[in-house]
C-alpha cells in the first residue's frame, strides 16, 4: 500500500468528550498495560481546555494517544523507515531497532500535528507511541484504554464501523483536525 | 524489534482480584502474573476500575516499601530505622505491651486503625481482637469521613442506610450534586457513569461546591459556588423558598414526618425573629437570593428530584446540620422513597452496606469481641451525646488533644502505647503539628502498614504488612452495593511482609492469648464471607466465587431506600422512636444542647466567613479528595504523582490581589502552622476560598514548616458535637514567599 491510500479497513478510536470526566484512568492503564516504565512518558494523554471566567466556566478534556492516520506525516518524515504503517488495518507501527532516537533525531515528534512521539529514556531514548494494543486484538480484545475507561467515552473499531455507530465529527474542544495527515478518529465534542 | 509487546504467555497465569482503598468503590480487575511477579492489570467487565486501580502495581513494587520489621534508631520523627528480624520486632512489642498492661493498665493503651486496607479479613480488626482479649485499650469514634451523615441519618431516619443504588440516577428529573466530586473521590465504583447516563437521559444536574471540579465540568448545567461551612443556611433558605411558594408536600409530610411545624417556624423566623429567606442566607452563603429562590423552586417542582449530599459539607462545624437539613429538604419535596429520588442525608444505599474496616461494630470481620473497658454501661447515658460517646473512647478530632492530656484533659486514658495499624492519622487528623508533638510524647509506638508514612516515622517499631495482592481476601464496597468481590492472591509477599491476621496471631501468641484464633486464614476467610445475609443469599459456591473473583447480588435493581415505608407506612414504619422521619427529635430535644438542636438549624460556625478571625486569616480553606490518591495512600507512586501537580487553589482575583503567579510557590498557614507550596492561581474557585488537596505527606523542615503541603497542619482539631471531624472548616492566610 502507498502511503496515502485509505485503508479499507482503517482501525480508528472514537471519542465522546461529552463523557470525559479528566480521570487519567486511560493514561495509567495504557501505561501499566505496556511497561512503559518511565514515570512522566506516556502513550496516552488526557488534556483540559479551560474557558470563561469565574462563575462562568466550560471546561472539557481531551484523551489523546496516536490517531493512525490516513497519511501520517511522521512516516514520510522518519530518515530510517522506522515508523510504517500496516497495509491490513492501517495501524501505523514503529521498528525502534531502526529508530535513531533522541538527541541524534525527533522528527517525527515535529511532524506529527498532535506531538504524541515519545522517546522512552528507559529504551535509549527510541521512539514509542499507542500500537493500538495489538497483542489485545489478536485475542479479540479492544485496546485496553476502552477498555478501562469508566465513562464508557472511548471506542475502537474500523473507521466505516465508528462513523455507522457515531457519525463523521472532527470536532472537540482543544483538537484541531488535521485534513494532511487525516487522523483516524470519530469525535463527539462536548456539549 | 518491539513491534507489540506481546509477553512470552507461556508463564503467564491470569488472577482474578480487584480492591484498592478508600473510595466508597471496589472495583474488579485481573491481575497478569509472569514467573511470580505481578506485570500488570486487565480490566473486566462493566465495574471499571479508576487511575488508582491501574497504578496498583507501581504501590505493590514501589522502592520505598516497608519490606522488613524495622526499629527506630534515631529521633521520633526523623525517620531513621534499622532492620531486625520479626523475632525481635513482635518480642520487643510484647514485651513493651506486656509491661504496659502490668504497669499501667489498658487505658494506658491506644490503638488507631483507619481504611488502609480493603479487605473484610485484614484490616484492622484482627489487632482489635487482639486488645480486646488482652484486656482492652481505647479506640477512637467518629467516622474522619462521614460521622456528621451518620449521625444525622441515624437521628432522622433510625439508619445509616439512606441512599439509591446508583442505576437509579437515570430516573431523576433534577440532581443536585451537594458537594458531591465522584469524577475525583469515585464515591461508589460506576457512580460517574451512571450519572452521565441520567445527563444523555435529560437530567438537569446542579453542582453545589466552592471549587470548580472536573464534576461540575462534565455533568452540571449549573455551578453555584458557595462559603464552605455554610451549605445549612442555603438549604434553610431552599426550605423558605419550598415553603413560600407553596411547594411544600403536604401530604407526604403528614403521613411519613415529625415535627415538621417546628422546623416551618424557624425558618420563617417565628422562633428566633431571623427569617431565613434567600436574602438572609445571600449575606452568610454568598450565593445570590435569586439563586437559592429559583434553586428552591426548581427542586419543588421537578419531581423526582434527587439532592445528593456529599459527605464534605458534613465534615464541618456543626456539619451535622447540613444532612438533617437536606432530609428535611427532601420530605418536604416528597423526594424519599421513590425512584428518582433521594433522602438528601447520607447516601449509601441499603443494601451490602458495611460501614467499613474501620468500624470496630461493622459486619463480615473478624469477630473482634468485646472491649472489656467497655463494659461498663451507666443509667441515662444518652447515645447521642457526645460526652457519653467520649466516655470510653476517643473522639477522632481530639486524638493529639486526649494523648497530650490525658485523663486530667477529661479523656479516658494516660495514653502511653500507640499501636496504629491501616492508618496514617499525624497525615490524615486534623492539627498534624499538635500530633507531632503528642506522637514525641508517647512512650511506644508500633506501626504496621505498608510504607514508612508521615506517622510510621515516629514510630518505634515498624512492622511490613502486606498488600491484598499478596494474600487472600473478601471485599465490599463501603458505599454500599450489591456485589462481592474475592481478591484471589496474586504473589508471594514483598521481602518480608506479613498479613494483618497473622501479625496479629503472632503477637497473641507472645502474649499467652491462647483463644485468639482456633482457624487457618483460609477458614477465617470462608466464615467471614458468609457471615452477612447478603453473602449468604448472593454467593451459592465459595469454590466458584472464588474462582470467578465476583459474585453479583441477587436483589431487584435500582434499590431505593425505604420503599417499603412509603408504599405501607403501617406495616412498615420508620426505625426511629417515633416511626417516623423525625424532622423534630425527641432524643436530641432531651440532650438540651444548644449545638445540637431537635430540628435542623444553621449554627454560625467557628473558622467561617463571619468570624472575627477572618481578619487576620482571610480565606477558607477546602481539604478535598484527588483523584490520584485515596487519602495518604500512593501520595509516593510516582506515576501517579506525575499527572497532577500538588497546588493550592486561589482564585485568579485573589491571587492578583497578592501579587501571586501562578505556579509560584507561596505560604499557606494559620496560627497552627505553615505550609509551601505552588500556587494554582485559578478562575475555578470561590474569590474568599482557597483549596487543597489532602493527604499529601507531612515533610516538616527544619524549621517545622511543611514542604510536602499536608493539610491538617492548617485544620483545627476541634469536634463538632454530633461527632463530625470538621476537615473543611478553618481560615489561613496565602502570602507570597520572601
Amino acid at each position: 500500500m502507498r502511503s496515502g491510500d485509505p485503508c479499507e479497513m482503517q482501525l480508528g478510536f472514537f471519542f465522546n468528550q461529552s463523557r470525559c470526566s479528566g480521570c487519567f484512568t486511560c493514561v495509567i492503564a495504557c501505561k501499566q498495560w505496556h511497561s512503559v516504565g518511565h514515570e512522566v512518558m506516556n502513550w496516552r494523554r488526557v488534556e483540559a481546555t479551560e474557558s470563561g471566567i469565574f462563575p462562568d466556566l466550560r471546561i472539557s478534556f481531551l484523551s489523546l494517544s496516536c490517531l493512525h492516520c490516513q497519511t501520517p506525516s511522521c512516516t514520510s518524515v522518519c530518515p530510517v523507515s522506522a515508523i510504517f504503517k500496516r497495509e491490513e488495518d492501517g495501524v501505523v507501527l514503529v521498528d525502534s531497532e531502526r529508530c535513531l532516537g533522541l538527541p541524534h533525531c525527533g522528527v517525527c515528534k515535529d511532524a506529527c500535528p498532535y506531538g504524541i512521539p515519545q522517546f522512552n529514556p528507559n529504551h535509549d531514548f527510541k521512539m514509542e507511541k499507542c500500537n493500538f494494543c495489538l497483542d489485545r486484538m489478536g485475542q479479540g480484545k479492544q485496546p485496553v484504554c476502552v477498555d478501562a475507561c469508566p465513562m464508557h467515552a472511548l471506542d475502537a473499531a474500523p473507521l466505516t464501523e465508528l462513523s455507522r455507530s457515531y457519525g463523521d465529527g472532527k470536532v472537540a474542544d482543544g483538537f484541531h483536525f488535521s485534513y494532511e495527515a487525516t487522523p483516524s478518529i470519530v469525535l463527539k465534542r462536548k456539549r | 524489534m518491539r513491534l507489540d509487546d506481546s509477553e512470552d504467555t507461556k508463564d503467564l497465569r491470569v488472577i482474578a482480584s480487584g480492591g484498592c482503598h478508600d473510595c466508597g468503590g471496589r472495583c474488579p480487575y485481573s491481575i497478569h502474573v509472569v514467573n511470580g511477579k505481578a506485570i500488570r492489570i486487565e480490566p473486566r467487565g462493566e465495574l471499571r476500575a479508576c487511575v488508582r486501580g491501574y497504578g496498583y502495581i507501581k504501590r505493590v513494587y514501589a522502592p520505598d516499601r516497608l519490606k522488613f520489621p524495622m526499629k527506630r534508631v534515631g529521633q521520633r520523627g526523623e525517620g531513621i530505622f534499622e532492620r531486625i528480624s520479626w523475632e525481635e520486632a513482635l518480642d520487643t512489642v510484647a514485651e513493651n505491651l506486656k509491661r504496659m498492661m502490668e504497669t499501667h493498665g489498658p487505658s494506658s493503651i491506644l490503638c488507631q486503625g483507619s481504611s488502609g486496607s480493603p479487605g473484610r479479613l485484614h484490616n484492622p480488626a484482627p489487632i482489635y481482637r487482639l486488645f480486646n482479649r488482652l484486656g482492652g485499650c481505647v479506640y477512637r469514634w467518629g467516622s474522619a469521613s462521614a460521622e456528621a451523615a451518620y449521625f444525622a441519618a441515624q437521628v432522622t431516619f433510625g439508619t445509616h442506610a439512606t441512599g439509591h443504588t446508583k442505576d437509579d440516577l437515570v430516573h431523576s428529573k433534577l440532581i443536585i450534586l451537594w458537594g458531591l466530586n465522584p469524577t475525583e473521590n469515585i464515591w461508589g465504583t460506576d457512580t460517574s457513569f451512571h450519572l452521565i447516563k441520567a445527563k444523555e437521559e435529560g437530567a438537569k444536574i446542579v453542582s453545589i461546591d466552592p471549587r470548580f471540579t472536573n464534576t461540575a465540568a462534565l455533568f452540571s448545567d449549573q455551578w453555584i459556588p458557595i462559603r464552605p461551612s455554610t451549605d445549612t443556611a442555603m438549604m434553610m433558605a431552599m426550605a423558605h423558598g419550598v415553603i413560600k411558594n407553596g411547594l411544600l408536600d403536604a401530604r407526604f409530610l403528614e403521613t411519613y414526618t415529625t415535627g415538621f411545624g417546628s422546623f416551618r417556624d424557624y425558618v420563617l423566623g417565628r422562633e428566633d425573629g431571623i427569617e431565613k429567606s434567600p436574602k438572609w442566607a445571600e449575606a452568610i452563603t454568598g450565593v445570590a437570593s435569586k439563586v437559592i429562590e429559583n434553586l428552591a423552586i426548581t427542586y419543588g417542582t421537578a419531581k423526582p428530584a434527587a439532592l445528593i449530599p456529599s459527605f464534605a459539607p458534613g465534615r464541618t462545624a456543626y456539619g451535622e446540620q447540613f444532612h438533617r437539613a437536606g432530609a428535611a429538604l427532601a420530605a418536604m419535596t416528597g423526594n424519599i422513597g421513590m425512584p428518582g429520588g433521594s433522602p438528601g442525608c447520607c447516601d449509601i444505599p441499603p443494601v451490602g452496606v458495611s460501614p467499613g474496616p474501620n468500624m470496630p461494630s461493622s459486619p463480615s470481620l473478624i469477630p473482634i469481641g468485646e472491649n472489656p473497658l467497655e463494659k461498663e454501661k451507666k443509667e441515662g447515658d444518652h447515645p447521642l451525646n457526645f460526652a457519653f460517646r467520649s466516655r470510653y473512647r476517643v473522639h477522632n478530632a481530639k486524638l493529639w488533644d486526649a494523648i497530650l492530656h490525658g485523663r486530667s484533659g477529661g479523656y479516658p486514658g494516660d495514653f502511653r502505647f500507640f499501636y496504629v495499624v491501616c492508618a496514617n492519622p499525624l497525615n490524615q487528623i486534623l492539627n498534624t503539628n499538635k500530633g507531632v508533638q503528642a506522637l514525641r510524647s508517647l512512650g511506644f509506638i508500633v506501626v504496621q502498614d505498608h510504607f514508612i508514612n508521615s506517622t510510621a516515622r515516629f514510630a518505634d517499631i515498624l512492622l511490613p504488612a502486606t498488600t491484598h495482592w499478596e494474600r487472600d481476601d473478601y471485599m465490599r464496597p463501603w458505599l454500599g452495593g450489591d456485589y462481592h468481590l474475592f481478591g484471589n492472591q496474586a504473589i508471594e509477599p514483598i521481602g518480608e511482609a506479613k498479613s494483618d491476621l497473622r501479625i496479629a496471631r503472632e503477637l497473641a501468641e507472645r502474649l499467652g492469648i491462647r483463644d485468639y484464633s482456633d482457624k487457618t486464614e483460609k477458614d477465617w476467610l470462608e466464615e467471614i464471607v458468609f457471615s452477612s445475609s447478603d453473602s449468604k443469599r448472593d454467593i451459592d459456591s465459595y469454590d466458584e466465587f472464588r474462582s470467578d473473583g465476583i459474585a453479583p447480588g441477587k436483589v431487584k435493581r435500582p434499590v431505593i431506600a425505604f420503599e417499603d415505608q412509603i408504599r405501607d407506612p403501617h406495616r412498615f414504619p420508620f426505625p426511629t422512636p417515633s416511626g417516623k422521619i423525625e424532622i423534630y427529635s425527641k432524643d436530641l430535644a432531651d440532650l438540651h444542647d444548644r449545638d445540637l438542636p431537635p430540628i435542623p438549624k444553621y449554627i454560625e460556625p467557628w473558622e467561617g466567613p463571619r468570624d472575627p478571625l477572618i481578619r487576620k486569616f482571610p480565606f477558607q480553606l477546602i481539604t478535598f479528595h484527588v483523584k490520584t490518591r485515596a487519602h495518604s495512600n500512593f501520595y509516593n507512586i510516582d506515576w501517579l504523582r506525575g499527572l497532577e501537580s500538588h497546588e493550592i487553589w486561589i482564585s485568579a482575583i485573589d491571587a492578583e490581589g497578592r501579587g501571586i503567579k501562578d505556579g509560584e510557590k507561596v505560604r499557606v498557614f494559620n496560627d497552627r502552622g505553615e505550609i509551601r507550596i505552588p500556587a494554582k492561581v485559578t478562575q475555578r474557585m470561590m474569590p474568599g476560598v482557597v483549596a487543597l488537596g489532602q493527604g499529601a505527606w507531612f515533610s516538616p523542615d527544619e524549621n517545622g514548616v511543611d514542604q510536602g503541603g499536608c493539610a491538617n497542619v492548617l485544620t483545627r482539631d476541634e469536634a463538632s458535637l454530633g461527632g463530625a471531624t470538621p476537615t473543611n472548616t478553618a481560615l489561613v492566610d496565602v502570602r507570597k514567599l520572601g
